[in-house]
């Protein structure tokens, strides 16, 4: 009996024991090479104890208990409009994401009033020389509206079929919250090339701000950067475009698709 | 006691035959210890109330599923692989294709430069927000006091924005508001004559918001924008009262061949 201690759970010599081919090598050697760091076996028998604890039978729909699969299938496809929604929200993040390689969010280089400002030139700048600029702005703003107009028909979908009703309130306000901040997405990214309509769109935007009391100054400046619009407002839009809101409205589809998750999908019945 | 000690068929006693094995295998808790439910039923305040929350609703969750008429299907569902995989690539294809080629046929348009000096003859957002345009053209709604002689009582950009509030409240309590186990507009034609109002007021707050392009006076066109909703929610309620007797009739047939009533 040698004093030397052998590691039992030596796996590498357990490896190199077994005749395996080399893609079952390279495989196995990934995996302890990860499970040394993570152990990742203990997540995995989480996996395992929630896959056999999971009712393997789905209940039967009131649709197909009563057969009533003849009185809505028209409502069928309206089913898909939050996917959609969903859908045209990756395309806009990443054909945003490729914009803001070339945009620059300054107002600098105007010498005078209505000259073009340095954010007014990058939006040119992607559409007359960047390669495939022209069709990735069209491509951003058409995104944009697909989504706009897929949230709205997927709220009148949802009000018409009484998907909203108990126990699904919090899902419904949490909707709402996100018509709205899909709304606030557009309207400052409308402002960002700084066009002639994005200004004075923002010039509403402070007015409206500014109207309402007690909140109104302290909102003006913290969404405007100001009073009157000027660089503060633009950056400010800009991180609220590319910053801000892509992690809000992420997050908050993430927790509405969850709770449709946990709630079930409300068929008609 | 008195059965443990009873006589046994080799002459001894039940107690002895029981301790000739040495000490049990687990020490008996003394009786000072608390259970781990008498632990949580001591405990008190807002624990306490949780935990005989928690304790009711895991009871109402079994007696539902104990006289459930639940009927389960055969198959295990529509699998994820490749059926709904190839369905979901398929409408994620067709879809961004669409916006695609849209995207190519009808560019956006590119205006000219921001100028703070000049104000274009016509300001419009884009068209999703053309309902909340409309909404900050009510002024000639304002109210107008007398006390104040005639002087309008809220400044016209705060009325909008009242008007903005008044909206999304409306749409958030519609769920506290309209409650029970009706789906179908059918059933509650009432309901569904609120969202038709709700749908075309938008749309004519919309074209409240473009008020430039119609060719009749601005009073008409308030009045029309408040109408219409109106109307078309008054017409939709009828039709779909009308609808309801046969529909009903249909529906409640084929629920009572599958579950006759008692």
């Amino acid at each position: 009996m040698s004093l030397k201690k052998t590691d039992e759970m030596d796996h590498n010599a357990w490896l190199k024991k077994q005749d395996l081919t080399v893609i079952e090598t390279a495989f196995l050697t990934t995996l302890i090479w990860v499970d040394k760091r993570l152990r990742i076996v203990d997540y995995l028998e989480l996996l395992e104890t929630m896959y056999y604890r999971a009712n393997l039978q789905m209940p039967k729909s009131h649709t197909e208990q009563y057969d009533l699969d003849n009185k809505f299938w028209y409502w069928y496809p309206l089913y898909s409009l939050g996917s959609l929604s969903i859908i045209a929200y990756l395309v806009a993040a990443v054909s945003g994401a490729m914009l803001g390689f070339y945009y620059s969010p300054s107002t600098a280089g105007a010498a005078a009033q209505g000259d073009p400002t340095a954010a007014y030139d990058s939006v040119v700048l992607i559409l007359k020389d960047v390669q495939f600029g022209f069709m990735l702005r069209s491509i951003h703003s058409w995104a944009a509206q697909f989504m706009v107009a897929a949230v709205f028909l997927h709220m009148l979908r949802v009000y018409f079929t009484g998907a909203y009703k108990e126990p699904r309130e919090v899902n419904w306000i949490l909707g709402v919250v996100l018509i709205g901040l899909t709304l606030f997405f557009g309207f400052s990214g409308y402002v960002l090339p700084w066009k002639q309509l994005s200004f004075w769109a923002a010039q509403i935007g402070v007015e409206m701000a500014l109207a309402t009391p007690i909140v109104g100054e302290w909102a003006a400046q913290l969404l405007f950067g100001g009073f009157t619009l000027g660089q503060a407002t633009l950056v400010r839009m800009y991180i609220l475009h590319v910053f801000v809101l892509p992690f809000v409205v992420t997050s908050l589809i993430a927790l509405h698709v969850g709770i449709v998750w946990v709630q079930g999908i409300a068929e008609p019945h | 006691m008195t059965d443990d000690n009873q006589a046994m068929t080799d002459g001894g006693t039940d107690e002895e035959a029981r301790t000739d094995g040495g000490p049990p295998a687990t020490v008996p808790p003394d009786d000072e210890t608390p259970t781990w439910s008498e632990r949580k039923e001591h405990s008190q305040g807002l624990a306490q109330l949780t935990y005989q929350y928690f304790e009711r609703s895991r009871r109402e969750d079994e007696d539902l599923r104990t006289e459930s008429t639940y009927v389960e299907r055969d198959v295990l569902g529509f699998p994820a692989w490749p059926h709904e995989t190839i369905r979901n690539l398929a409408i994620t294809s067709f879809f961004v294709g669409i916006l695609i080629f849209i995207a190519a046929l009808m560019p956006p348009h590119f205006g000219h430069p921001a100028n703070p000096g000049s104000t274009p003859a016509i300001i419009l957002p884009d068209w999703y927000l053309y309902w909340s345009f409309g909404l900050l053209k009510l002024n000639p709604l304002n109210p107008q006091l007398a006390v104040l002689d005639g002087n309008i009582l809220l400044g016209n950009e705060f009325l909008g924005i009242i008007a903005h509030g008044i909206v999304f409240g409306a749409i958030g309590l519609v769920p506290f508001l309209n409650k029970g186990s009706a789906r179908r507009p059918v059933e509650e034609p009432f309901w569904a004559a609120v969202g038709v109002t709700g749908v075309v007021l938008s749309l004519t707050l919309a074209a409240l918001a473009i008020q430039n392009f119609f060719p009749f006076g601005l009073d008409l066109l308030i009045t029309l924008t408040f109408l219409l909703p109106v109307l078309c929610g008054i017409i939709t309620y009828a039709v779909l009262k009308t609808m309801r007797e046969g529909y009903m009739y249909d529906l409640n047939r084929r629920y009572y061949m599958l579950r006759p009533p008692k």
